[in-house]
């Protein structure tokens, strides 16, 4: 225990301990509440699925600074990919398969890899975002058209007497939301993520300090592209029924961009307060607005980037700033 | 041959559409470094005040320009001034990219809402007259909407290169800070390409009402094909960025004719990638170095 306060200091033996509070009572969750009945059960897994992409792209966009707009089409290819491999029997026989899910994210990885790779070699900046969409949108139509292949717009139905209960997928999506979550703090921790940030600030001044720049990019795209279509799989064992409108959706693209933008870009915590606050908004904003929760959707993106563009932990951070100033202190720092 | 030659036509006629759009985008991009995603949405808004001015007023769409025009260039300038003016001052592009967004969301939505999905058709009188020359047939409103096109092209250029406010604009785009310091107001000089690339949306809004049919769904697609059109182009280039809407609309067509017309949007994108890869600077812009933007 001392050896871990040392490690850790006052404030993050607190925030271990509402970690721990907050995964203990989550992953109880299902014991003391019906999650089959209670539309809480529904929410917290979108929350999962969707956090694990908003990770995925708070990888790329957060802490390389590259924007990426392909996320729906590695989503639906990670789902694709998932579906394709179980009716052809491909894989292990049980419901939730590991290895199908990892596939169906190597899948997108590899797609991430070979476009990042061909893009980012040559461009900077705002091209990979124009690639990117387009490339979602020639996935799309690949799958519209793909004939007996992909199902056509119809899309793929899996045996959805596999359904047995709203528990596992919650178990499932929880797991592995906590994992990315994980990954990517770790990863942005390490030497590698050292290496992205110093992209994000000055892409040129960290290739002369001998961060292979195109390396680093590549490999942060490929991971998001993976987090993307391992949540495409989970989604796509919960749907049952694939089809290019649902899975290929551009909201899988937006959403998870609007929670990360919202919590806070390049920030770990800002991805989970931005995914469970918007998902409420979506999930709940359905039943008591009905049509109209996109409009305020929209507002609400516009709002955020309006007048908070750091975010909720940009707000967090500022905070202890503006109380300083209101006890008489010079504040130092002007934003920018 | 016959066929050939009016697909050919058909897609440079369609195409001109996106050259508007991209015209616009061109100049929001080229000064403010911002991805105006929410062009499309802006067009398709600007079709329904066409629509409804020629429906319920019965201003014919081509006076509707007089009216649509002005009003798009003040929403222009107010959706500057409300909420691009700080987001285009700032590094990180992820704000203006995601306020567009918003918007487009917001727009698409409000439009749904209101004015349903049913698609929608400036029907004027002479919606349905044909030119033939030959063998080829030549819609009416089709052949103005290129010559519309070709007219805005020629003011914007005119603008840009022989107003001083029009060079102001240029040298924005080629150095943002040099502007800043010569002290000519950044946020003026930003703000007249918003609004003139917004008053292109309206342009293209009264053109997109009087020879389509066209529903809200229709503004991320054309958000989208303004992009590609803009990229083909080359970033600052006003005949660049027309040529390669009409260069567009014949790769879709031509697509559309011999392969089928689902694949039209993958031929597109599959082009624009291509063509971000290997030429970035637009298939106008010859082999210099790449700018870096």
């Amino acid at each position: 225990m001392k050896a871990l306060y040392r490690r850790l200091g006052h404030k993050g033996l607190i925030s271990l301990g509402i970690i721990v509070a907050a995964l203990a009572a989550l992953g109880t969750l299902p014991f003391w509440l019906d999650v089959d009945a209670s539309y809480t059960g529904y929410y917290l897994f979108i929350t999962c699925v969707y956090l694990t992409v908003a990770q995925g792209w708070n990888l790329i966009a957060g802490y390389t600074g590259q924007i990426s707009l392909g996320t729906h089409a590695f989503f639906g290819l990670g789902a694709y990919t998932m579906a394709g491999l179980w009716l052809n029997g491909i894989g292990l026989y049980f419901f939730f398969d590991v290895t199908l899910m990892v596939v169906a994210g190597i899948a997108p990885a590899i797609v991430a890899s070979i476009i990042g790779l061909l893009l980012l070699s040559r461009l900077k900046g705002d091209y990979l975002s124009f690639g990117t969409l387009g490339l979602a949108q020639i996935v799309y139509v690949l799958f519209v058209k793909g004939g007996k292949i992909t199902g056509g717009a119809n899309g793929i139905y899996l045996d959805a007497s596999y359904f047995s209960s709203m528990r596992v997928y919650y178990w499932v999506a929880l797991l592995v939301a906590v994992l990315a979550t994980l990954a990517v703090w770790l990863l942005t921790r390490s030497s590698f993520g050292l290496a992205l940030k110093a992209i994000r600030e000055d892409d040129i001044s960290a290739a002369s300090h001998g961060v292979n720049v195109l390396k680093y990019k590549v490999l942060a795209f490929a991971m998001s592209a993976f987090l993307a279509g391992l949540a495409g799989s989970i989604y796509g064992y919960y749907l049952f029924h694939l089809e290019p409108a649902s899975v290929f959706n551009m909201n899988w693209l937006f959403y998870p961009i609007l929670m990360v933008v919202l919590g806070g870009t390049g920030t770990i915590i800002g991805p989970v307060i931005g995914s469970l606050i918007c998902s409420a908004l979506f999930a709940y904003g359905d039943i008591y607005f009905g049509g109209y929760h996109p409009i305020f959707s929209g507002f609400l993106i516009i709002l955020v980037m309006r007048f908070m563009p750091g975010g909720i932990m940009g707000l967090v951070s500022k905070a202890p700033a503006l109380w300083r100033k209101k006890e008489g202190a010079v504040a130092t720092t002007t934003p920018e | 041959m016959t066929i050939l030659l009016q697909v050919l036509i058909n897609g440079v006629l369609f195409g001109t559409m996106y050259g508007i759009a991209a015209i616009g985008l061109s100049l929001v991009f080229g000064t403010m470094r911002i991805i105006f995603l929410a062009q499309g949405s802006m067009i398709v808004l600007f079709a329904y005040l066409t629509y409804w001015l020629f429906t319920l007023l019965g201003i014919d769409p081509y006076v509707c320009i007089l009216i649509s025009v002005p009003v798009a260039f003040m929403v222009g300038l107010g959706l500057f001034y409300t909420l691009f003016k700080d987001a285009a001052a700032i590094e990180d592009k992820n704000v203006s990219l995601l306020l567009a967004v918003g918007l487009m969301y917001m727009v698409d939505n409000l439009m749904l809402t209101f004015w349903t999905a049913n698609p929608r058709f400036a029907a004027t009188s002479y919606a349905s007259y044909t030119i033939r020359i030959g063998d080829v047939n030549i819609s009416f409103v089709r052949l103005m909407a290129l010559v519309i096109a070709l007219l805005a092209a020629f003011v914007v250029f005119y603008f840009l290169k022989r107003t001083r406010l029009g060079t102001a604009v240029r040298a924005a785009s080629a150095d943002m800070q040099a502007v800043k310091l010569l002290g000519i107001s950044s946020n003026w000089v930003m703000a007249v390409a918003f609004g003139i690339g917004i008053g292109l949306a309206g342009l293209a809004g009264v053109v997109m009402a009087s020879v389509y049919s066209f529903d809200p769904n229709y503004g991320f697609t054309f958000a989208l094909k303004a992009l590609v059109a803009l990229a083909l182009g080359g970033i600052g280039n006003v005949w660049g960025a027309l040529s390669a809407g009409l260069i567009l609309g014949v790769i879709e067509s031509l697509g559309a004719y011999y392969i089928g017309a689902g694949w039209a949007d993958a031929i597109s994108y599959a082009v624009f990638i291509l063509v971000l890869i290997f030429m970035p600077n637009g298939i106008f812009g010859g082999r210099a170095a790449v700018k870096k933007v």
